[in-house]
């Protein structure tokens, strides 16, 4: 085995761990990013200080958001006046909310219960307490 | 031989990929008949960790390779007692070295 086997084998390893790497990271952003066709849309609005929330049915929502468990939702991602970053931890939800742009993210809770919704962008001398609840409620139907 | 290290390679990366397809698959039955979406916490973290393995075997690899060649190629190892044949000049002070340079 001449010197340059043992080089080729070794940059053919590295090559097939990047490669590796590449093609997992995009099939699992793709997963995670392509939303249920089924998924009911709520606008968010990002204001200083705080969130604001409108139904596909039209209700609207201050502060706190109601959801059913089991259900995907569709996050539109407004800000009124600044930059913001719409975040829920528990559930891996976390998108900038840009002036004149809209940002979409999805999720579906699988758990009933009552989750934080806060700002992850500084925001103002109120970011803060620019904080939310989810509330994630049992499917009745 | 390339070839064979291309195929090797080739080989590796599908059978890594594979069971993830079948995973993907599955849960894409699934959500026809149940509803089920997939779980976004898991999914990244999931992904953390694969990503976590591959650059700590990178990692190895490369420091490894680091470390054997200081061991292999260091003065001490009886193995370089006989010069290999570019440092192996009857008189060592005879090379050609550039005028002036470096």
């Amino acid at each position: 085995m001449g010197h340059d086997t043992v080089e080729w084998v070794f940059v053919a390893i590295v090559i097939a761990i990047l490669v590796y790497v590449g093609v997992d990271s995009w099939i699992v952003q793709k997963a995670v990013e392509e939303i249920p066709a089924d998924a009911e849309t709520i606008k968010v609005t990002g204001q200083q200080w705080f969130w604001s929330f409108e139904h596909e049915d039209g209700t609207q929502e201050k502060i706190e958001l109601h959801l059913i468990k089991g259900h995907a939702y569709k996050f539109e991602i407004y800000a009124k006046d600044v930059m913001h970053s719409f975040n829920i931890p528990d559930y891996v939800v976390f998108e900038d909310a840009v002036p004149g742009h809209v940002n979409h993210a999805w999720f579906s809770p699988d758990q009933a219960g009552k989750f934080p919704i806060q700002c992850r962008e500084y925001c103002g001398i109120g970011h803060y307490q620019m904080r939310g609840t989810l509330v994630v409620e049992e499917n009745k139907s | 031989m390339k070839t064979l290290i291309a195929v090797s390679v080739i080989t590796v990366i599908a059978l890594a990929l594979v069971s993830q397809m079948h995973f993907a698959n599955a849960q894409l039955g699934q959500k026809v008949s149940e509803k089920q979406y997939i779980n976004l916490r898991a999914e990244v973290w999931n992904e953390f960790f694969r990503m976590t393995t591959a650059a700590f075997t990178v990692g190895a690899i490369v420091s490894g390779t680091m470390i054997w060649l200081v061991w292999r190629f260091r003065e001490s190892n009886p193995k370089n007692k006989t010069p290999t044949k570019w440092e192996k000049f009857d008189d060592p002070t005879s090379g050609t070295y550039e005028e002036g340079g470096h």
